[in-house]
C-alpha cells in the first residue's frame, strides 16, 4: 500500500492505466462520491483536512486523464518512472494509450491492478425474464444511475423510469421501444437480443389484456 | 413454501452418499466454515447468518448454525425454534456433552441443524483460548458441508477468535455512520490480533504493540502503515505480514439498503479500506431492506422460505452462489 501523495492517478481513481474515457468519468464520480466532506465511508477515518487533500488529487487525476493529450504526457512520464502501463502490453485505445517501447519493460514495475466498479455476480433473472424491476436490479447492482443510462444513449429519463416500472402505456411504438430496449441492455452487459424478446413478450400480453 | 422459479443450482438434490459425505479411500473433506462479524449489534448478522445457511442447505449442502454469540444469542428466534430445555452450547461448555456434533439439533429445513447458543446462563459463558481452539477443532469435524458461525457484536476476544478461525469471514455493516465506523474499529482489532499469534520477532511485537493504542508516537493507524514500519525492521517479517494479510480477505455485506449510492457505499468502503488501510476487502453483496424483511423478522421466519421471491431472498441467493462456486 502506498500513500496518496505516491499514487499515480490510475491507482487514485482505482482504474487500469488503459482505461477508456467512460470508465475514467464513472471511477471519478463514484471516488468523488466516496471522499465528499462528511461521507459514509470516509467519516471516521479522515480528519476533514486529510479528507480535502484527497479531494484534490482525485480533480487533479481526473483533470489529467481526461484530456487526451495531458494523458498522453502524465503516461510518458510514468514510464520514464519506470511505471508499466497496462497498454504496454495490449494498446486498447490507441488515441489514448501510445504503443510502447518495451524498453523498461525488464525493470518497471506493473501499475496495480484496480478491481472493477460492479459487483460481478451474473445479472441473469433467476425466472429468465428480463421485465422491468429486473432492469432496475441489474442496473443498481452496476452502481448505475438512471440518469448515466440516459447520458449514454440520449433516452430520454422518463422513458427508461416507464420502462424500469413496465409502465408500458406511457412507452412510445414497440418499435422505438425495441430500440431503447437495445441500448439499455448493453449499458448493463445484457445481450440485447434476449432482453428485447423477454421484455417484449410480457408487454405484448399486457397490451393486448387492455 | 416452495420456491417457484427456483435457479437450478439452487434445486441441486441433496448427495449424502459420496461426494461431500464420507468418501471411499480418503478422508472426509473439511466444512468451509462461515463467520459473521462486524463490530455493531443490530446491523443484521444473526439474520444473514440464518438466511444464507438456509439458502446453503436449499441448494442440497449439509449446513450446521452455531450460535457463538455467547453474550446472548437468538439465532434460534430467527428460525422459530423454541429452546425449551433442549441441549445447547452451555451443556458443551460445562462437559455435560463432550462432542460438539451431538449438540447440533435438527431444525425446519432439511439438511440444516442448529447449535443453540449458551441459553441458560446468558453473558455468564466465557471461554478461554484453549477452550476455543478445541472448539474449532470440533467445529472443523462436524458432520457438515459448510458451518456458520453466528457472532457476538464488539470485538471482544472470543468474537475475534472464532472470526479469525474461519475459512470465509464476512463484514456486515449498514449504510449508518456508528455501524461503519464500527466495522472499521472491528477490521483494525482482528489484523492486530491475527498479526500478534503470527508475528514473532520480539522488535516487530514491540511495534505491534505500540499500534495498539491508536494514538501512538510512531503515527501508526492502519494495517497498512504497520506493515510499512515492520519492513524497516525485518524484511522476513513484513513478507509474513504481507502474506497473513492477503490470506485475510473479509467479505462485505451491505445490509438494510435502501437506495444506489447505498449499493455503491460497498465500492466506497472497498476503496478506502485498500487505499488507504492496507486491508483488502471483497464486496460480495448487498440484500436490500423493504417490508419482506420486517415482516419475515417480527413473524419468526426465514426471509427466503416466507418471502422467497422478494429482492432480499434474490440477493442473498446471489451471495450464497457466488460463495458456493467460489469453494468448488
Amino acid at each position: 500500500m502506498t500513500g496518496i501523495v505516491d499514487q499515480n492517478y490510475y491507482e487514485i481513481l482505482e482504474i487500469s492505466p488503459d482505461a477508456a474515457l467512460q470508465e475514467i468519468e464513472r471511477a471519478y464520480r463514484v471516488n468523488r462520491s466516496t471522499y465528499q466532506p462528511s461521507g459514509l465511508a470516509t467519516y471516521s477515518v479522515f480528519s476533514d483536512d486529510e479528507n480535502a487533500h484527497i479531494l484534490e488529487r482525485i480533480e487533479e487525476a481526473y483533470t489529467v486523464l481526461s484530456d487526451a493529450r495531458a494523458r498522453r504526457e502524465y503516461d510518458a512520464r510514468l514510464r520514464r518512472a519506470g511505471v508499466m502501463l497496462a497498454a504496454d502490453a495490449t494498446v486498447k485505445t490507441p488515441a489514448l494509450a501510445p504503443a510502447a517501447t518495451h524498453a523498461d519493460s525488464s525493470t518497471s514495475k506493473p501499475a496495480s491492478k484496480p478491481e472493477s466498479l460492479e459487483l460481478d455476480d451474473g445479472y441473469d433473472p433467476e425466472d429468465g425474464v428480463f421485465e422491468g424491476s429486473v432492469l432496475r436490479r441489474i442496473r443498481l447492482s452496476l452502481g448505475l444511475e438512471l440518469d448515466e443510462i440516459s447520458a449514454q444513449t440520449k433516452i430520454d429519463g422518463g422513458f427508461l423510469i416507464s420502462l424500469e416500472t413496465n409502465c408500458y402505456r406511457d412507452l412510445p411504438a414497440e418499435v422505438y421501444v425495441r430500440g431503447y430496449l437495445k441500448q439499455y441492455a448493453r449499458c448493463l452487459r445484457l445481450d440485447p437480443e434476449r432482453v428485447v424478446d423477454s421484455y417484449l413478450t410480457r408487454m405484448r400480453e399486457d397490451r393486448s389484456a387492455e | 413454501m416452495r420456491l417457484t422459479g427456483t435457479p437450478s443450482w439452487l434445486s441441486a438434490r441433496r448427495d449424502t452418499s459420496s461426494s461431500r459425505g464420507v468418501q471411499r479411500g480418503g478422508p472426509r473433506p473439511l466444512p468451509q466454515v462461515w463467520a459473521f462479524g462486524g463490530g455493531k449489534g443490530g446491523i443484521g448478522k444473526t439474520f444473514l447468518a440464518a438466511n444464507l445457511g438456509a439458502t446453503v442447505a436449499l441448494a442440497g449442502r449439509r449446513v450446521v448454525l452455531a450460535d457463538l454469540d455467547l453474550g446472548g444469542g437468538n439465532l434460534h428466534t430467527c428460525l422459530g425454534v423454541r429452546t425449551g430445555s433442549r441441549v445447547n452450547l452451555l451443556d458443551y461448555l460445562d462437559h455435560r456433552v463432550e462432542e460438539l456434533e451431538k449438540v447440533a439439533i435438527e431444525t425446519a429445513i432439511p439438511g440444516m441443524r442448529l447449535i443453540l447458543g449458551a441459553l441458560s446462563h446468558p453473558g455468564a459463558a466465557e471461554t478461554t483460548r484453549g477452550q476455543r481452539i478445541e472448539m474449532m477443532r470440533q467445529i472443523r469435524a462436524l458432520q457438515a458441508d459448510v458451518v456458520i458461525l453466528d457472532l457476538s457484536a464488539g470485538t471482544g476476544r472470543q468474537t475475534l477468535d472464532f472470526f479469525l478461525a474461519a475459512s470465509v469471514r464476512f463484514m456486515v455493516t449498514t449504510p449508518e455512520p456508528t455501524a461503519i465506523e464500527n466495522m472499521y474499529q472491528f477490521l483494525r482489532a482482528a489484523y492486530y490480533r491475527r498479526l500478534a499469534h503470527a508475528l514473532s520477532g520480539s522488535p516487530v511485537r514491540e511495534v505491534l504493540r505500540a499500534a495498539m493504542d491508536q494514538r501512538n508516537e510512531r503515527g501508526i493507524r492502519t494495517p497498512g502503515d504497520l506493515l510499512s514500519e515492520v519492513e524497516k525492521i525485518d524484511s522476513q517479517e513484513a513478507a509474513r505480514f504481507k502474506r497473513v494479510i492477503s490470506e485475510m480477505r473479509p467479505r462485505l455485506i451491505v445490509n438494510q439498503v435502501r437506495d444506489s449510492d447505498e449499493v455503491k457505499l460497498g465500492f466506497s468502503l472497498r476503496g478506502v479500506c485498500r487505499k488507504h488501510l492496507g486491508v483488502d476487502l471483497d464486496y460480495v453483496g448487498y440484500v436490500n431492506f423493504d417490508d419482506s424483511v420486517w415482516r419475515s423478522v417480527k413473524d419468526r421466519q426465514l426471509l427466503v422460505q416466507a418471502f422467497p421471491q422478494s429482492d432480499g431472498a434474490m440477493y442473498i441467493r446471489r451471495i450464497v452462489k457466488k460463495l458456493l462456486e467460489e469453494g468448488r
